[in-house]
């Protein structure tokens, strides 16, 4: 095995784990953002978009500034996205004679789709969660592999269950991995698949003519200071030419464009006579064999695409993005994780990676499809039919690598207000079938939900006090009420800062936020809970009868 | 005792012979009965010599600390001895589904628990399980009665909610669910033990041992939408019958239960019984819900059960021993 082939190894296996860590929710891992914030494409297109300077990025200036020394080693050694296509290459491809050219003027297309990106994120939309590598490779992994990989291994658990209840092993029997499952994983696993499925005809296609990180990286490498260097006792055999992934070698062999090399040293290798070196030193001012970058022309016109589409996308009616005359049309189902920055920050900074997702242990945090337009696509959601939120957690915020969502302290966190619930009184047992339910008074972990007697109903029915709801969707997650619970929840309400304490917000605006088993109560203490006589008609407390 | 529905005449039941045809099964069911008969004879014979002065009461009620009043009351039955024989394997169903902290008042409290596993453990017990279907999330839920298990083990306490954990059972007795899905082991113990903790619900009443077995269960929301709460209580406990109930009654959520924030009461108190309907309602009994005294029959689900024969609500008319602890 190359050194090269090592390292891609270890990288991924690294990658993976810390996916996996961050899927098991265990805590005490490095960083899960290691390699988010290593991605330069996500890092300016997020910046620019956002208007921000994020410590984040400080790791993507420093792979720049290196690849100017050294080359585009990340996507050669550390990309996990390459390493994939480098495995699906050795799975799916070709003999070369089967395997069509690429005409060497479509590497340009990853200038063009930088400098579209980049107009589109100056004019605040950004489009890193469709073309930035990492986030998306890490969505892939996260949302649609380790899913159901967990799935497959809970199976083998069911099949040993019987023999860990035999020999008493409690613990392997009681195991419970989380089995979360996603919305819309068809749109990354499509996008992935297709870049994978590339590898049949093409080697690195995405890395040489798409990505965006990729062709960053090529501009700063176009002469690194450790770079391909050929001496006097090339043969002109041309293999290293043929041999070379990304096809950076000239019909000269002497000659390379460095901004396409992934400094792979395949050509060293293979070379008979030992002339290619990756070295500092210049034996001699050699030419170098000119990359394809775009032209001015071609440059102004794509910038003018990109800018354009922006603000195409800004003025579609159903997205939150971008300056508000008139009222917004909010999705009553489009509840933000608590913490998330006000929606356009939000939208900007959001990567769509799919960390706080796979990070959330109740699985509520969901991608959100078309509803809020394009720039609103796989964006993190609070689904509470499938979990609620934990109002002590705060997980979603501190997998996020750019802080779209903040990290809260536990303090803060139980104001972070995400929306408020709302009772559909004609699905409620109690209110529309005179049913003794309450199911969700019982779980409401703020005590938001108060039992009257109304005149003409024979139980005690539920309300919700608005200021004490935090959104959290512990109601509408247990309602029994089948499809399409009694109890809702929509973004009403929601608190969101970019900056500033959710606890003094909250307080200043009213809210009376805290949890219900964060009370004290003392014996005797008839002020704070008086007893509602007649609430069920009979003069005896909820749920007694005569 | 009233049994509310006679059980059909054994050979109208599919696979048992009409009478007369002896085969082997009903051989062995003879004798069975004949052994068992032959066995309570002999025990009445020498009962009442060595038990007269000391009878085993019905209800024991032990006030104090909750760890020694705990042992207190389970000793008052007659000992752990009585409910759990060495090898048999028990599952204790505490309270855990809120995960609040002891002051709360919505959970068993862990010393409590550990203190269940312990007589258990002396009993000569094989295996226990401490299990619950949480409500809440379900590490944290478990976490405090984690630790104070840890003595036995780090494994002996679980939050189960995973489906491939429960099997589907018939209720063969129930009058509206007529079948759920129960834990596995729940099925496969020898020993059931339910450990409740005294708290208010704003749906049932109270929450006691009957209320509690919905945490044995997979899919109890039905028992909300589909079925009367309180006869679906009852139907579940006809199934679920734990051999012992220990009401940690060391403190009581008076009001706004199940989940609270409500008056907590210091009440000291453990209540133990091998009637979980005579426990409940001596729970409901001895206590103040909402600042006043109601009666056993208040509560729906225990009036229900007490009239389907499933134990007794009529406190005053059982026997009743109490112990004062350090």
């Amino acid at each position: 095995m190359t050194l090269q082939r090592f390292v891609q190894v270890v990288s991924l296996t690294l990658f993976l784990l810390l996916l996996t860590g961050a899927a098991l929710h265990y805590s005490g891992w490095l960083p899960l953002d290691m390699f988010l914030g290593l991605d330069p494409a996500a890092a300016l297109l997020t910046g620019l978009a956002a208007r921000v300077w994020l410590g984040t990025f400080l790791a993507a200036l420093a792979l720049l500034v290196l690849t100017g020394l050294v080359g585009r080693f990340f996507c050669g050694y550390l990309c996990p996205l390459g390493t994939l296509i480098d495995g699906a290459e050795a799975c799916l491809r070709q003999p070369a004679a089967a395997r069509p050219g690429l005409p060497p003027q479509w590497r340009r297309a990853k200038y063009a789709l930088l400098v579209f990106c980049v107009a589109a994120a100056s004019a605040g939309l950004s489009l890193a969660f469709l073309v930035a590598p990492i986030p998306l490779v890490t969505r892939f992994v996260a949302l649609t592999i380790l899913p159901a990989l967990q799935l497959l291994a809970d199976g083998l658990l069911q099949l040993v269950a019987p023999l860990a209840d035999r020999f008493d092993l409690t613990r392997l029997l009681y195991l419970q991995l989380p089995l979360p499952r996603f919305d819309l994983q068809w749109v990354t696993l499509l996008l992935v698949l297709l870049i994978l499925a590339s590898g049949r005809w093409w080697s690195r296609l995405w890395c040489r003519c798409l990505c965006p990180a990729g062709a960053l990286m090529a501009l700063c490498a176009q002469r690194p200071l450790v770079r391909r260097r050929v001496s006097e006792d090339c043969i002109d055999c041309g293999l290293c030419a043929r041999r070379c992934p990304t096809a950076a070698i000239g019909d000269d062999p002497r000659l390379t464009a460095h901004g396409e090399c992934i400094t792979c040293q395949t050509c060293r290798r293979v070379c008979p006579t030992g002339a290619v070196k990756f070295s500092f030193a210049p034996a001699k001012p050699v030419a170098e064999k000119p990359g394809v970058i775009l032209s001015r022309r071609g440059l102004m016109v794509t910038a003018a695409c990109g800018l354009g589409s922006a603000a195409i996308t800004l003025t579609g009616a159903r997205h939150l993005l971008g300056e508000t005359g008139t009222r917004r049309i909010i999705p009553p189902h489009l509840i933000r994780p608590p913490g998330a920055r006000p929606e356009n920050d939000f939208l900007r900074r959001c990567y769509r990676c799919g960390a706080c997702l796979a990070a959330c242990p109740t699985n509520t945090l969901q991608p959100f499809g078309l509803d809020a337009g394009l720039p609103g696509l796989l964006t993190p959601v609070i689904t509470p039919q499938i979990g609620p939120c934990d109002p002590t957690c705060t997980a979603c915020g501190q997998a996020c690598p750019t802080r779209a969502i903040r990290a809260l302290l536990p303090s803060e966190r139980i104001w972070a207000k995400v929306g408020t619930a709302h009772i559909l009184r004609q699905k409620c047992l109690a209110w529309e079938f005179d049913r003794k339910c309450l199911v969700c008074d019982e779980v409401c972990p703020y005590d938001a939900i108060e039992l009257r007697r109304e005149p003409g109903l024979k139980v005690a029915v539920p309300f919700v006090v608005e200021n004490r709801c935090s959104g959290c969707g512990f109601c509408e997650h247990h309602c029994p009420v089948e499809a399409q619970p009694a109890i809702v929840v929509a973004p009403m309400e929601a608190l969101r800062l970019s900056t500033g304490s959710y606890r003094r917000e909250g307080r200043a605006i009213g809210l009376r936020l805290r949890l219900s088993t964060q009370k004290k109560v003392a014996g005797g203490d008839e002020t704070v809970y008086p007893v509602d006589e007649g609430q069920n008609g009979s003069g005896l407390p909820p749920g007694f009868s005569e | 005792m009233n049994s509310s529905r006679p059980a059909p005449p054994v050979h109208q039941l599919p696979g048992i012979p009409a009478p007369g045809a002896m085969n082997r099964r009903s051989f062995l069911k003879h004798n069975a009965r004949l052994l068992l008969w032959t066995c309570a004879v002999t025990a009445g014979l020498r009962l009442p010599r060595v038990k007269a002065a000391d009878p085993v009461p019905d209800i024991a009620v032990a006030v104090g600390s909750r760890v020694p009043a705990t042992r207190a009351a389970v000793d008052l039955l007659g000992g752990m001895g009585r409910f759990v024989k060495p090898g048999q394997k028990v599952v204790i169903k505490p309270n855990m589904s809120f995960g609040g902290g002891p002051e709360d008042g919505t959970d068993t409290h862990p010393d409590i628990i550990r203190e269940l596993v312990t007589l258990c453990k002396e009993a000569g017990a094989a295996r226990v399980r401490v299990l619950d279907h949480t409500l809440r999330r379900e590490e944290r839920c478990i976490e405090g009665v984690q630790k104070a298990c840890e003595l036995y083990g780090d494994d002996v306490v679980q939050a189960v909610s995973r489906s491939r954990f429960f099997k589907a059972a018939a209720i063969p007795e129930g009058h509206q669910m007529r079948e759920t899905d129960v834990m596995r082991d729940v099925l496969e113990a020898d020993v059931l033990i339910a450990a409740p903790v005294a708290k208010s619900h704003s749906g049932s009443g109270v929450s006691l041992s009957m209320k509690g077995m919905m945490g044995l269960i997979y899919n109890r929301g039905v028992m909300h939408s589909r079925y009367d709460l309180h006869e679906s209580i009852v139907d579940l406990a006809s199934l679920l019958k734990p051999a012992l109930v220990v009401v940690d009654g060391s403190r009581v959520l008076s009001t706004h239960g199940p989940g609270g924030p409500g008056l907590v009461l210091k009440s000291d108190t453990i209540i133990a019984s091998a009637d979980m309907v005579a426990a409940d309602a001596q729970a409901v009994a001895m206590f103040e819900w909402y600042g006043r005294k109601l009666q056993p029959r208040n509560v729906k689900h225990i009036r229900i059960a007490h009239e389907r024969g499933l134990g007794r609500m009529d406190v005053e008319n059982l026997t009743r021993k109490q112990v004062q602890v350090g």
